[in-house]
């Protein structure tokens, strides 16, 4: 059984990836805060038992179905508000416009980083901007596999997938993020 | 050209590429999320202390559980549950009851027996008995039967 200064440590060290891991999946810091509070709280109560060890794997486990549940919740949520929306002539607009304001903001800001005379800050922004820009899957792969450096079955058992399509996808993932950070001129 | 380039790499040899890229990337991201907003991270110290509670309140409902009372004929024993014995506890606990069918049983079919002994001594005595049965059967001698003695 994990103590508490083996959970506490675990949970500092895990807990701004964590975070990060679920911004890029929902686009919503609150959302994010919420779900990953809502996966250490079941962390602490449903598997305190198993050994510090463990933890790694069973919380990566845990975020990523709590933020599958954050996505189920948001469908229906939005199939009910689709449905009301239906009554209401001009209500689509608006959250067209949403969508057309972050695709936009996206794109200035990729502008913005083009140079090769960018801080540091505009480059950690720029391949941030990259990573939350690659497909769900492989962003999922590429984020566990190298950033919990969790190994390919622990990735694939996380990802209900096999470990050839964790390879696959850290792959591409891979390929698409040194092309993209090529094109915008930044080399690490 | 890129494609071509990479063709020449050993499968291994562009595993190791694509991993060194990736924990440069990787290592990144970790600099960039050290730069959380104060609320954010605020917000996740919070999280985790609220955790940290929960956790302490779940340890002691695990202790409270793992301490049964298993009841053993007239004497009861507290015993503490640990790992490997908690499968021998069930099975100790689920014993006294087992028990307690069986004596149940043991007791029906002797209250049975004991019943069709004395229902079989009765009609015993009826027919070794100078009275045939049927004199039962008749009113008369019922209520000859019911009439006190003087």
């Amino acid at each position: 059984m994990a103590s508490d200064k083996e959970l506490s440590d675990f949970l500092k060290s895990v807990e701004k990836r964590a975070f990060k891991r679920v911004a890029y999946a929902v686009r919503d810091d609150d959302a994010a805060l919420d779900i990953v509070q809502d996966s250490m709280i079941r962390l602490a109560e449903k598997y305190i038992d198993r050994p510090a060890a463990e933890l790694p794997l069973v919380f990566q486990r845990i975020v990523s179905n709590a933020t599958m549940d954050w996505f189920r919740r948001q469908k229906v949520r939005n199939a009910v508000v689709r449905n009301f929306s239906e009554y209401e002539s001009s209500s689509d607009d608006g959250d067209f416009d949403l969508l057309e304001t972050l695709a936009s903001q996206d794109e200035s800001s990729a502008t913005e980083s083009a140079s090769e005379s960018v801080s540091r800050a505009q480059i950690l922004l720029a391949i941030d901007g990259e990573v939350s820009k690659l497909p769900a899957r492989q962003r999922e792969a590429f984020l566990l596999r190298y950033w919990e450096e969790l190994d390919v079955a622990e990735t694939a058992s996380v990802m209900g997938c096999s470990e050839g399509s964790v390879k696959t996808h850290c792959s591409r993932a891979v390929h698409a993020l040194a092309d993209a950070l090529k094109a915008k001129g930044i080399e690490l | 050209m890129n494609h071509t380039h990479l063709r020449t790499y050993a499968p291994a040899e562009l595993d190791a590429l694509e991993a060194r890229f990736a924990l440069r990337m990787t290592a990144r991201l970790t600099e960039h999320a050290a730069d959380l907003p104060q609320d954010v991270s605020e917000r996740l110290r919070f999280a985790r202390e609220q955790a940290l509670t929960r956790a302490r309140a779940a340890r002691k409902t695990v202790a409270a559980e793992s301490t049964t009372v298993v009841g053993s004929g007239s004497t009861l024993s507290l015993g503490r549950g640990e790992g490997g014995s908690g499968w021998w506890v069930q099975v100790a606990s689920v014993l006294p009851l087992i028990a307690l069918i069986a004596g149940l049983v043991f007791i029906q079919r002797l209250h049975n027996d004991s019943q069709i002994s004395a229902a079989a001594e009765i009609d015993a005595s009826l027919l070794a008995d100078d009275l045939p049965p049927s004199a039962y059967s008749d009113p008369g001698f019922v209520e000859f039967l019911k009439a006190p003695r003087d």
